[in-house]
């Protein structure tokens, strides 16, 4: 299995906050090192791997993770505590799923 | 079901939604339509009736389902139940968790969202139910509008991979059929086809939610200003610009 994290770098040139704090977790929980490879979604480089990984799969958003197994097509995790739930096979509580769904998802709030 | 399903795989929603943007509500709910046999349509018992009603011309048997949080106004469930009557079609009620729903109010009250923001309770009241209920579907349809937030980042396409709700391996698909659409060109449509409506309508209010989350608005406020008042305009970062995304 080999898993990509993409991360963004705003227009500006700083990372976007929601990476930074996927990143933050990924590293106090002793999760990195169960990923591969961190790309770069630049928003000042539409070339950049991470856009074109966005491009390839379709996701509009970040972060994201790309998850490729053998003899299976890839699948894409747009919310952190699935990917760790489903991929990492760690328990995690569905109230702070849910919880990071409605925060990233602003559309959300109209249904 | 197998040929639909393949079908559905085959559709580039980048490109699709190029299309459709251009396209009538009814347009987009027929293609729609047309492509899924398992498709539901999602309705808050506000002014996206005109979603059933449009769904109901072309599919009479068209299924709808309504997220329940237990704190709806007795006005929004009055409506449910007149629009189930009046086109006669099957709504799913759906409701939170009992246990989720107990452990969070017994930690933190009935009103957490006032101190917290209302992701938390939404998330056990609305998206928990709306998770579960989309692993049974192919597609689902909503009447999410690009006018309903003032974050200027919200690029609701018409249609898109919903990776967030896909079942584990497997595609859905998310229609956005009036995301093209003003509120004004909602109540225009309503009103010419006399679609039945929310009566908090005719009181001032304009975005229908949860009764503690919603409140009339004044001439010239936005919609936004009349649910989660208290918090403050949420930046948005996570969405990637539209122009990176598309080829």
């Amino acid at each position: 299995m080999t898993i990509t994290l993409v991360k963004k770098i705003l227009k500006d040139g700083s990372p976007c906050a929601k990476c930074a704090d996927v990143l933050e977790k990924l590293e106090s929980s002793g999760y990195m090192d169960r990923i591969n490879e961190v790309v770069v979604a630049d928003e000042r480089d539409p070339e950049s791997p991470g856009l074109q990984l966005a491009r390839e799969h379709n996701v509009n958003r970040a972060p994201f993770f790309v998850v490729e197994r053998e003899g299976q097509p890839p699948e894409i995790y747009t919310v952190y505590l699935k990917f760790v739930r489903e991929v990492l096979e760690q328990d995690t509580h569905e109230s702070d799923e849910l919880k990071e769904i409605m925060k990233d998802n602003p559309d959300l709030d109209f249904l | 079901m197998m040929e639909e399903s393949m079908t559905s795989e085959l559709l580039n929603t980048v490109d699709l939604d190029d299309e459709l943007q251009k396209a009538s509500p009814q347009k987009v709910i027929e293609f729609a339509l047309s492509e899924f046999d398992n498709i539901v349509v999602s309705f808050s018992g506000a002014e996206d009736v005109v979603l059933v009603h449009m769904a109901h011309q072309i599919r009479p048997d068209i299924k709808v389902f309504v997220l329940d949080t237990g704190r709806l106004h007795a006005e929004t469930y009055r409506f449910i139940e007149r629009v189930r009557d009046h086109y006669g079609v099957d709504i799913d009620i759906l409701s939170p968790d009992p246990e989720a729903l107990r452990e969070m109010v017994r930690k933190k009250g009935l009103f957490s969202f006032y101190r917290d923001g209302h992701q938390e309770c939404c998330g056990i009241r609305k998206i928990g139910p709306l998770r579960k209920k989309l692993l049974e579907v192919d597609a689902w349809i909503t009447g999410q509008r690009k006018d309903q937030s003032p974050g200027t980042r919200m690029g609701i396409p018409v249609i898109q991979d919903d990776k967030v709700f896909a079942r584990p391996g497997d595609r859905l698909v998310k229609f956005n059929p009036l995301a093209n659409w003003s509120s004004e060109q909602v109540w225009d449509y309503i009103r010419a086809m006399g679609i039945p409506y929310n009566e908090l309508h005719d009181h001032g209010y304009v975005s229908i939610g949860c009764e503690p989350c919603t409140r009339p608005i004044g001439p010239g406020q936005h919609e936004r200003e009349g649910r989660w008042w208290w918090e403050e305009a949420t930046k948005k970062e996570c969405g990637l610009h539209g122009a990176n995304i598309r080829k």
